[in-house]
């Protein structure tokens, strides 16, 4: 059954063609890769999918629910959170600030149970809180609720920034690079965090990554995008065989002599 | 010798900048005019202490330039600095009595030479370079002393200068008490300290200083360790006293100051106002006086008999003031939902001259009373208790504070104040974590409006009349410096802010002129030396001050294709 699905999606930029007619399904939690050299519209899908983007052409859907004309807000509430490729925490907002907007979408007080402070906006403040802090705790951060979030290690921001994304309670988690400037020991941290996401949360995860050791180590199936297109799709395996993903990393030709040098 | 050179070049460099400075001063009258205020009677007056203290400064500064490795240095520095001080001062008199300075410069007077040469003419020179190194030294000693010396010296001077700069407010308020009228005579003469009384000032804030740095520590560790109940009990102690405070302070200190209470009064409302708008929204907006306009006009049009449409009481008005304040701050909003920014900014600022224009027009006399503005507005009144006098409607605008702090503190630790501060830091971050910007922007916007329209509501009933003159362009700018200085962001900010910048200046009338040039001084220095603002919020004075760690982002970009 497929969580996400992408239907002859096209955005363009003037005459650029960012994305062009793109079909993607991504399965119910699964772990989905999508690689591709530079500036082949992975991150332009993403933004697509999380509203940032109208795409041109084509259907994107959330289970049976049409993301078409949806800000970025009411996809939040749908259950799709992402993470970004260069991190974009809110820097002068404490960790658990961060955690806590966040939970915002989930959270139903208005103007005046604020300004009243009814007793529905407390215990909900209370269990925002509580939540905020399980889910420091989660990403392994516990304690550090008070610190600015730029004040935090590079590694932590990484791992701040997906506990702001799973405050939102996403079916769908779109992470950008998760892994990009980790050495090796964090990406390994990295990538067994995230398939313990999906395995103990069940959260379904589609990631952009450019390390292929975390491609094809974690992922169950790998789209290879080239120019907006997709020229590739499949498991790690197969993937690598494929001598147009090749192509398109290395350049014509080099099929034949660099088989088996992207593993 | 190249090495001499460069060490010393920090205190000509700083004595040149100081030379400058002080004649500057000189040039535009700030000396002369502040002459007539003695701080300590006969001994120090204002004048004095302005020079010295730009000297003093500059000393500072000329030995923090000298790194702290040689300490003979630092003060041959700050010497040097202080000696051309001096000696430029000197220069500035003959020149002065050579050529005809005034034709450029009218304060370039002789009486200003008399007052810059200790009142006897180029005779006095060496005067002039004594006093000029001594200030120096006294600043490079400064920078040389332990902290908590810095601090406790620093602080008794600043307190006694104080003191003395605003012997108009303490004496008068202290000679209201009768027991304490004695005293007041021993500490004050009729024009500055006397020496007896600055000197224990001095003594008295130097050693409560000096103790506070050495046993703060302690004494907020022992606060700490209390339990929370005992916690909570001294904190509620000290807001009662505060309370009480707040609520005989204008039967203490008389008319004149109750009169500045209420516009400082007035100038929280709008700060904090325009506080949740800039402070916590980050949306940046230089029409907010429109609201206030707005708030103080839609009060008279609805209580002045001399339009003649209605009569009603100011509290049967007051709500709508409120409710079309905000009706027009989403209104306003609405087009700018999109702005960010510089954008933003231009186009609010348009509004709130839009505002004033309309007011301002003959077009729409009939109805808002064109330039000549609306009189004869009632006095709110509450069971046969009228706020007529400033000591009544102090009290008035007391309780709107009230009010308004409460609805900005509760909204400030809400799902909606965590909100406006994501959208403050990364608009497109946030409303990709679920935030609607549409309804959130609308909300603060609406917000700033209640509260502004609340303080013009006051205005009109305070003043008995609105003008379109007192809406103009300055007020906004005036209210924007308030939460600058003040602390963006941060609600006590908002109320010293505009205690330092609409109360002092109210305060000191007689030098009105220098107070856009004493305003505009105080934003250079703030940004350069406390960017956070006086009363900064507790995370953002985290933010400025601490060690930061090494920052790593720029690894972000650098990621590797294939391994």
């Amino acid at each position: 059954m497929a969580i996400l699905t992408a239907k002859k999606t096209t955005k363009r930029f003037g005459g650029l063609v960012a994305v062009d007619e793109l079909d993607v399904e991504i399965k119910e939690k699964a772990i989905h890769s999508i690689i591709g050299p530079n500036g082949a519209g992975k991150t332009t899908f993403f933004n697509c999918v999380t509203g940032f983007y109208r795409p041109e052409e084509g259907e994107i859907r959330l289970n049976s629910h049409s993301l078409a004309g949806l800000m970025p807000d009411q996809i939040v509430r749908l259950g799709i959170a992402r993470t970004y490729q260069n991190i974009r925490l809110f820097p002068n907002l404490t960790a658990i600030e961060n955690v806590l907007v966040g939970l915002h979408c989930r959270l139903k007080a208005n103007y005046f149970g604020i300004i009243a402070n009814l007793p529905s906006t407390r215990k909900e403040e209370k269990e925002a809180a509580e939540e905020g802090n399980r889910l420091l705790k989660f990403v392994n951060l516990a304690g550090k609720g008070d610190l600015l979030a730029k004040n935090l290690p590079y590694g932590e921001q990484r791992r701040l920034e997906i506990a702001r994304a799973l405050a939102s309670k996403p079916k769908l988690l779109l992470l950008d690079e998760p892994t990009a400037g980790m050495n090796p020991s964090e990406t390994q941290t990295m990538m067994d965090f995230i398939r313990h996401l999906r395995d103990e949360v069940g959260i379904t995860i589609l990631l952009i990554e450019h390390q292929m050791r975390v491609v094809m180590g974690i992922s169950e199936t790998v789209t290879v995008l080239d120019y907006g297109r997709k020229i590739a799709e499949g498991t790690p395996e197969e993937i690598k065989k494929n001598p147009l993903v090749i192509e398109a990393y290395l350049g014509k030709g080099s099929a034949a002599e660099t088989q088996g040098v992207a593993a | 010798m190249t090495r001499v050179l460069t060490l010393w070049k920090h205190g000509i460099k700083a004595g040149l900048l100081g030379g400058l400075i002080t004649v500057l001063l000189s040039l535009m009258g700030m000396v002369e005019a502040f002459s007539q205020r003695q701080i300590v009677s006969g001994v120090l007056s204002m004048d004095g202490a302005l020079l010295g203290a730009a000297v003093v400064f500059m000393g500072y500064l000329a030995a923090k330039r000298t790194t702290r490795a040689h300490p003979l240095w630092v003060l041959i520095n700050s010497v040097t600095c202080g000696f051309i001080t001096g000696g430029l001062l000197l220069l500035l008199i003959w020149v002065g009595q050579n050529v005809n300075l005034r034709a450029v410069f009218i304060n370039a007077s002789p009486t200003l030479y008399q007052l810059l040469s200790f009142g006897e003419g180029l005779e006095t020179a060496p005067v002039l370079f004594v006093a000029g190194s001594l200030c120096g030294l006294f600043g490079g000693a400064l920078y040389l002393l332990p902290g908590y010396l810095r601090k406790a010296l620093t602080v008794s001077l600043v307190s006694v200068v104080g003191a003395g700069v605003l012997q108009d407010l303490i004496r008068p308020t202290l000679a209201a008490w009768e027991m304490l009228a004695e005293f007041a005579e021993w500490v004050f003469s009729s024009n500055g300290l006397t020496e007896q009384g600055a000197a224990a000032l001095f003594i008295l804030v130097a050693a409560v200083t000096l103790l506070w740095s050495l046993k703060g520590k302690a004494v907020q560790s022992g606060f700490k360790s209390l339990p929370a109940t005992g916690q909570r009990a001294i904190q509620w102690t000290a807001i009662a006293i505060l309370l009480l405070i707040l609520f005989v302070l204008p039967q203490i200190v008389g008319l004149f100051l109750s009169e500045v209470l209420t516009i400082v009064g007035l100038y929280v409302l709008l700060g904090l106002g325009l506080n949740i708008v800039v402070g916590y929204a980050g949306l940046l907006d230089l029409g907010y006086v429109a609201f206030f306009a707005i708030g103080a006009y839609v009060t008279a049009i609805l209580t002045s008999p001399e339009l003649g449409f209605f009569s009603l009481s100011f509290w049967q008005a007051l709500p709508f003031a409120i409710l079309i304040g905000i009706v027009f701050g989403v209104m306003l909003g609405i087009p700018v939902l999109k702005m960010r920014g510089d954008y933003l900014a231009i186009a609010t600022l348009g509004f709130g001259e839009i505002i004033r224009i309309m007011v301002l027009s003959d077009f729409l006399k009939p109805w808002l009373g064109g330039a000549q503005g609306i009189g004869k507005i009632p006095k709110a009144s509450i069971a046969g208790f009228e706020f007529g006098m400033p000591q009544e409607i102090y009290y008035l605008i007391l309780a709107g504070c009230f009010l308004v702090i409460f609805i900005s503190l509760r909204l400030r630790d809400s799902r909606l104040g965590r909100a406006w501060k994501a959208m403050r830091e990364d608009e497109d971050v946030a409303q990709a974590m679920g935030i609607n910007l549409v309804a959130t922007k609308l909300l603060a916007f609406g917000t700033g409006a209640a509260f502004s329209a609340l303080s013009g509501a006051i205005f009109a009933t305070k003043l008995t009349s609105v003008y379109p003159h007192s809406m103009n362009v300055m007020i906004s700018i005036n209210i924007l410096c308030v939460i600058i200085v003040g602390g963006m962001g941060s609600i006590p900010g908002v109320i010293v802010g505009a205690a330092a910048l609409v109360g002092l200046p109210e305060l000191l009338r007689e030098f009105a002129e220098y107070r856009l040039l004493v305003y505009g001084l105080a934003l250079v220095v703030m940004m350069l030396v406390r960017p956070e603002g006086l009363w900064p919020e507790a995370v953002r004075r985290r933010e400025f001050h601490e060690e930061e760690p090494s920052e790593n982002n720029g690894a972000t970009s650098t990621a590797s294709a294939s391994s």
